[in-house]
């Protein structure tokens, strides 16, 4: 059963009466008869996690938004754009209520004064679909003044990036949203504190999976979504599943799934019969390397699961690479995607990605030495964990464990 | 006491200020300097260069109890994040533990020095920055021996950019730390600076039209922690170690900043010290460690090929070069033989100990009419009573805290007032503007400038000449913001003279007097009056008995034998020419010769304030004094020592031997001055923040203060005074008739004043003369925008181009001063204005 | 023309003033809009969006250089952005846009003789399990190959000779 890509269960759930008529809207009344922090403890209780990377509990970070202050917002991350992500725009596609629903709901939970959806600029027709939606949505007094005679009033708004993967990371989100460049702020105070969030308001960001399936939660109840996935990572999850598969898509399936099941069952084994996998990044380009050894194929897709073989699941952006790829060529290709997506705020990422690149264009080009081999992986030592943001150890993370676990692919292209 | 928290660096117990930003408290408190390249004091951090990494840890707490955690020992326990942290973006806490020498730190800084090095050019060799340069120190001490980082295409970028016609960047040694952005967001509250592009291209720009063009744009230069920004003035010019640094004052405003001069024995300069460049000379109750670009660019006319240079004396009616020696003892016949009817007029370049010794010279001969130049500003008698009170320091003013700014322009009269002030806005202080016109510190009273910034401010447009009437009544037409101000923890008024005639700006400064006296803002730090006199030493002139209202009369009733002492009278004041024909014997001591020398009879060139010792009092009451930097032009003279001269050929009174000599009688003769001596004005103090030291990469190249920060003269409120408001029921203000103007002289920082015209980089950037007239005054004038108008307003007589815009209240014509040859009136006065029809072209 | 007094422009640039808190929020709907007007985000576009939004035009410059999606050159009458980020690339990607500029005679970032097409290639663009795509002029294209390309390319050079 799906949770969020209903879309793919019935027919025009992206038009409002079919998507009310199949329970829309449910939620959102539901969570307006009750107070705000009932609706974040039932949050809290179906132990939701965001599904943007982090899996940060979903109802704890609603939690922190300090009910006294009088200006508070949402804002929606629509930014996908980790390499190999491709579900929050299925969702917003085709359900795009439930999003708005699942963010109307988490704006009453902290009593927000508007919803901005930020969306990552390629996603214009996205945008305008979701404004008709919003347009709509006023016509039924579900957006705007006095929500269903509430006496909650709250707006919705769409905003469009233009190319910038950092927007990705909530504050240079809230940066960007703001009108300045897309670079991440210094913390604290964070987003949900004052003097943190957007226009210096506490703040909620949440992914845009993680809102969508909050109108589940209020309509079935906690139990009923902490029944699906595993104990410490609940509910369902969009798999999207890229590279050498037979049937790359968006998969949703519930967390704790095994890595077998997905690749194997739903996306149909090896591209090619006679290739078998050899590595995974389940992470999109920001996460550890693994290889797809059957140890790795038999873990549970959740967050505590991964742990264990020395990755994440993060966004769950899965992307498969047969025998015949030179992992050499992998970290050269991530290296370029976060060299030109660095803001260039912090020394050692701007610095960093830059020097990777060029000494792993020289092996690459036959022309590095087994010298050149340790120094990127000591640079990428350096970067992690220096930089303001995320996006340092991103960029250190394809080298450090392409090297880790295929030194002989970086062998092959030095002098001895 | 109760604000402080205690913190341990490197095992160490310090106490330090609650609310501290790490980095400056262990540099504070513990001498340990935290590397930054980034963060700056005077800036809000922003963490991007990463060098300040620091192990930092936080007494543990129990989650449930909230009790704190102890090790068996009882000792607290301490846990550490498990990444370093930057230290500028924390602020100190209770038990805050920090590690600032283990091997994990010192390998992050040393990574991020590599990570900077990867893409600098290395080329220290050819680097004005060399010497003094952050990146330079930092990687002495912290970077790789032999670098790793070989490839091929090493990034090649522009080497000479320019952001505006006086600053340059070096785009190959910019580490993109952002301090010249924000100094111009922040500080300056302009923004034309910004990064473009992103990742490794990301590159300092400015897409503004004019560029980079403020008038502190040169402090960016200072705060930049490479060679990246240069300005056009020094750049090449000469090595940092070559440079001598002499503390010395701007001569420019009543700002009084204090200087720098970096002087080299230079080959431009027959081999003798020349000034090089100006930098800032930290004193954070006047200028902190900015200075203008006028201070820091306007040098050149010391070094101008035009200064007076030799004694010039009448005989037979005709000028010639004579020597001191004749000179000075024609002019001791001249005066004895004048039976006492001899005036002085001096202007506020003179240094107290000028005026001190032409007082003498003048009481000595039996006279006593001393005139201050230019006669437009007659605030000082109330500064005397109610003056900001002494401590005062504008960079207190924030929150809860008011600001009242009328008749004046202070972007222009007195810019770092204005940058100080607007930042006082910035923390929240309450800011009121009242002009004629709008003005730069308008904009950011009603809307901050810029980007949508929420300010605590208002205007007050009134019609011209109206100031006085607008300070007086301002409860009753304006009672909210009268309201405001009354209500402020802390109140400073800044009353100028714009619009108003000597006497009215002379009520303005009592009406806002009356205020603060009303309002109870008078006699403590913070609160109090301020007025943007003009020159270096306006209040200096007043302590000394020199009153722009005897100027005036002095004009009126002109002497026999009129001492014109750096005044260009002929500059300054339309009918100059005319009351000066009835002087029997002029005695001109100056720089510059501004057509005077076909008059007077004694033509005598002084020093500038680089040439020699002295002192001046700021528009604060600062007395601060300045030292000798540079070699004399020609026979030059300091004013002290040739009024002494003719003193002591007169039988006055004995030469004293040095500028001290004349400070230790003068602060021994007049209260003001008492206790201003030189050992005391050199006194100084550790400030904050502790810039200019060893480590150059911590607050710039701004230089440590060993000149002395000055000593404030108290106002009559400070010393206790019962100050009394004074009745203003009647205000004569002027009035313009049917067909007629007020005629508003303006002043603008950059004119084409002789001690100005010099420094040719500056100069470009003076203004085409122009007046601001209103929309309906043009039309009645029958002119439109550009075109050639003429002003008249008694003896002056100019054409400018009309610049037609609202931004002026109808009734009024904003006319620069000394954009023209032709004098402006020198104060505000009733006039005419008309369309130029015949086609006589002006400069 | 222009944007400002455009009445093609007027009750956008409303809209976007009235949805934010900030003037300045509205700077990237606004860049837009200018490419729109344009082709390219120019000195004229920067300069009225920073008179409406009351910015100096350095920050409008600024954010205009940090966003891939503006471009401050002139461009092709079909900006053909082709992902070869690391999914695209594992299926054939990297080859498909070397074909491309081939096919069209540039090089990488260049526009054809007749302007017709500018070639670059892009980071993901969230098409991964349709690759190799593209997009143009911001319109996805996907599950590309080089007969498809040949088909769309000579659709658009008649489209675009068609209206002259």
């Amino acid at each position: 059963m799906h949770i969020l890509l209903r879309g793919r269960d019935i027919p025009n759930i992206k038009q409002l009466d079919v998507y009310e008529a199949h329970g829309g809207f449910d939620g959102l009344r539901k969570s307006l008869a009750m107070t705000p922090d009932q609706v974040i403890d039932v949050v809290k209780a179906s132990g939701l996690r965001g599904r943007g990377g982090a899996g940060f509990p979903t109802g704890v970070k609603w939690s922190f938004i300090p009910q006294h202050e009088p200006i508070k917002y949402v804002t929606v991350n629509a930014d996908e754009s980790e390499t190999g992500t491709f579900k929050d725009r299925e969702i917003m596609e085709e359900n795009p209520y439930q999003l708005i629903e699942g963010s109307l709901i988490c704006a009453y939970a902290i009593q927000a004064k508007a919803v901005y959806i930020y969306l990552r600029g390629e996603f214009w027709d996205i945008g305008e679909q979701l404004d008709a939606c919003i347009a709509a949505l006023r016509e039924e007094n579900l957006v705007g003044e006095n929500i269903l005679g509430s006496g909650y009033d709250c707006e919705v708004y769409t905003h469009l990036g233009a190319g910038a993967y950092i927007c990705g990371e909530e504050s240079a989100l809230l940066n960007s949203l703001e009108g300045y460049l897309g670079q991440p702020r210094v913390r604290p105070p964070f987003p949900a504190q004052k003097g943190g969030g957007l226009y210096k308001e506490a703040t909620v960001v949440n992914n845009v999976e993680t809102l969508a399936n909050v109108p589940f939660i209020m309509t079935e109840g906690a139990p009923a979504f902490k029944a699906i996935g595993t104990e410490q990572s609940a509910g369902n999850k969009i798999y999207c599943v890229s590279g050498h598969v037979k049937r790359p898509g968006n998969y949703e399936l519930p967390m704790g799934t095994t890595f077998r099941e997905l690749l194997y069952e739903q996306a149909g084994g090896p591209l090619h019969d006679d290739r078998p996998f050899k590595a995974m990044l389940p992470s999109g380009g920001s996460g550890p390397i693994v290889p797809l050894t059957d140890e790795v194929l038999d873990t549970r897709m959740s967050y505590e699961d991964c742990a264990g073989i020395g990755t994440i699941i993060g966004s769950a952006s899965i992307i498969i690479m047969d025998e015949t790829v030179d992992m050499t060529w992998v970290a050269s290709k991530v290296t370029k995607f976060f060299k030109h997506e660095s803001c260039g705020k912090c020394t050692p990422c701007r610095e960093g990605t830059y020097w990777l690149d060029k000494v792993i264009d020289r092996i690459l080009d036959g022309r590095g030495t087994a010298d050149d081999v340790k120094r990127i992986a000591d640079v990428a030592e350096n970067m992690a964990g220096t930089t303001l943001c995320a996006l340092g150890d991103f960029a250190a993370n394809p080298i450090i464990h392409t090297i880790r676990h295929f030194p002989d692919d970086f062998a092959q292209h030095v002098q001895a | 006491m109760s604000d402080t928290v205690t913190i341990n660096i490197d095992g160490q117990n310090y106490e330090v200020a609650a609310g501290a930003n790490l980095v400056d408290a262990a540099k504070w408190h513990a001498g340990n300097d935290i590397p930054v390249f980034c963060y700056h004091p005077k800036m809000d951090p922003v963490g991007m260069c990463r060098m300040c990494l620091v192990e930092l840890g936080t007494p543990g707490r129990d989650r449930a109890t909230g009790e704190l955690l102890r090790n068996d020992d009882g000792s607290l326990q301490i846990r550490y994040f498990p990444k370093l942290q930057t230290a500028c973006t924390t602020t100190v806490s209770d038990g805050m533990h920090i590690k600032t020498n283990t091997q994990q730190v010192i390998d992050a800084r040393n990574d991020v020095l590599e990570f900077l090095l990867s893409s600098h050019p290395l080329d220290c060799p050819i680097c004005d920055k060399g010497g003094e340069c952050p990146l330079q120190n930092l990687t002495m001490r912290h970077g790789p021996q032999a670098s790793r980082m070989y490839f091929e295409d090493k990034q090649l970028l522009e080497k000479h950019y320019p952001l505006g016609d006086l600053i340059f960047l070096d785009r190959e040694r910019c580490i993109q730390c952002a301090r010249c952005v924000r100094f111009q967001d922040e500080v300056v509250g302009d923004d034309v600076l910004a990064f473009h592009e992103r990742g490794r291209r990301l590159q300092i720009i400015t897409h503004s039209d004019p560029g980079f063009d403020t008038y502190f744009s040169g402090n960016t230069t200072d705060i930049c922690p490479v060679g990246a920004l240069t300005t056009a003035d020094f750049r090449f010019g000469a090595r940092p170690w070559e440079l001598n640094e002499v503390p010395s004052i701007s001569p420019w405003d009543a700002a009084g900043e204090n200087i720098s001069l970096s002087m080299r024995l230079d080959r431009d300069f027959g081999g003798k010290a020349m000034i090089k460049r100006v930098m800032p000379r930290q004193n954070e109750w006047v200028n902190e460690i900015w200075i203008t670009d006028k201070a820091r660019f306007g040098h050149h006319f010391t070094r101008a090929e035009d200064r007076l240079q030799q004694p010039q004396m009448r005989t037979g009616g005709t000028l010639r070069n004579s020597n001191w020696e004749a000179a000075i003892a024609a002019m001791a016949a001249t005066l004895q033989g004048a039976d006492g009817d001899v005036a002085a007029i001096a202007g506020s370049g003179m240094s107290n100990e000028d005026l001190w010794a032409l007082r003498q010279l003048l009481e000595g001969v039996g006279a006593g009419r001393l005139g201050a130049w230019p006669p437009t500003h007659d605030a000082a008698p109330h500064l005397e009573q109610v003056g900001v009170g002494a401590g005062t320091n504008l960079s207190e003013l924030g929150r809860g805290d008011a600001i009242l700014v009328i008749a004046c322009d202070l972007e222009e009269e007195v810019p770092i007032w204005r940058l100080r002030l607007k930042q006082a806005q910035d923390r929240g202080a309450y800011l009121v503007v009242a002009n004629a016109r709008d003005t730069r510190l308008e904009d950011f009273a009603v809307q901050g400038a810029r980007n949508d910034k929420v300010v605590e401010g208002d205007a007050i447009r009134y019609a011209p000449g109206e100031a006085v009437s607008v300070m007086r009544d301002l409860q009753k037409a304006h009672p909210q913001i009268a309201e405001r101000l009354s209500r402020a923890e802390n109140l400073v008024i800044v009353a100028g003279a714009e619009g108003l005639s000597l006497a009215g700006s002379e009520a303005l400064a009592a009406a806002a007097a009356n205020f603060l006296i009303e309002s109870g803002h008078t006699g403590s730090a913070n609160n109090g009056l301020l007025s943007p006199l003009p020159g270096a030493n306006g209040l200096g002139l007043h302590y000394l008995g020199f009153t722009p209202q005897t100027t005036l009369n002095i004009m009126q009733e002109p002497p026999r034998v009129l001492i014109v002492a750096q005044a260009e009278l002929l500059d300054d004041d339309p009918a100059a020419q005319q009351w000066l024909s009835q002087v029997e014997t002029i005695i001109y001591a100056g720089l510059f010769d501004d057509g005077i020398s076909q008059r007077a009879d004694f033509i005598l060139p002084l020093q500038s304030f680089a040439e020699r010792d002295g002192s001046f009092v700021n528009g604060e009451r600062r007395v601060q004094r300045f030292y000798t930097a540079q070699g004399p032009m020609g026979q030059a003279l300091p004013a002290w020592k040739l009024f002494g001269g003719i003193s002591q050929n007169a039988g006055i009174a004995n030469l004293k031997p040095s500028a001290a000599a004349v400070m230790l009688e003068l602060s021994g003769s007049v209260a003001a001055f008492q206790g201003a001596s030189y050992r005391a004005l050199s006194r100084t103090e550790r400030q904050f923040p502790d810039v200019g030291g060893r480590d150059l990469y911590y607050g710039g190249t701004a230089y440590t203060n060993h000149g002395g920060i000055g000593l404030q003269i108290p106002t009559a409120a400070d010393r206790g005074a019962d100050v009394q408001r004074r009745d203003m029921a009647d205000v004569a203000e002027l009035r313009a008739g049917e067909g007629e103007l007020l005629i508003m002289p303006i002043t603008r920082l950059y004119n084409r004043q002789r001690s100005f015209r010099p420094s040719l980089l500056v100069e470009q950037r003076i203004l085409n003369p122009y007046a601001l007239i209103h929309p309906d005054d043009a039309a009645a004038a029958g002119t439109i925008d550009g075109d050639l108008i003429e002003i008249v307003a008694g003896e002056s007589k100019v054409r400018v181009r009309a610049s037609v815009s609202s931004e002026i209240a109808a009734g009024g014509v904003a006319l620069p001063r000394h954009l023209t040859d032709a004098a402006v009136p020198l104060s505000a006065s009733v006039g005419t204005v008309s369309r130029v029809t015949d086609a006589v072209a002006v400069r | 023309m222009a944007i400002i007094g455009n009445p093609k422009y007027e009750q956008r640039i409303e809209r976007h003033l009235a949805k934010y808190e900030t003037k300045r929020s509205a700077v990237m709907p606004l860049l837009y809009i200018a490419q729109e007007e344009y082709g390219w985000v120019n000195s004229d576009g920067i300069g009225e969006v920073a008179q409406i939004l009351n910015l100096d035009p350095t920050q409008v410059k600024s954010i205009a250089g940090f966003y891939t999606m503006y471009s401050e050159k002139p461009k092709g009458k079909y900006w053909l952005q082709v992902c070869t980020d690391l999914p695209c690339a594992l299926q054939g990607a990297d080859d498909f846009h070397a074909w491309l500029k081939d096919e069209l005679g540039v090089d990488e970032g260049g526009t054809t003789d007749d302007g017709l097409f500018t070639v670059e290639h892009v980071m993901c663009l969230a098409a991964c399990d349709k690759a190799p795509m593209l997009q143009c002029n911001f319109r996805y294209v996907e599950e590309l190959d080089q007969n498809k390309m040949r088909q769309l390319l000579a659709k658009w050079r008649s489209e675009a000779n068609g209206r002259g």
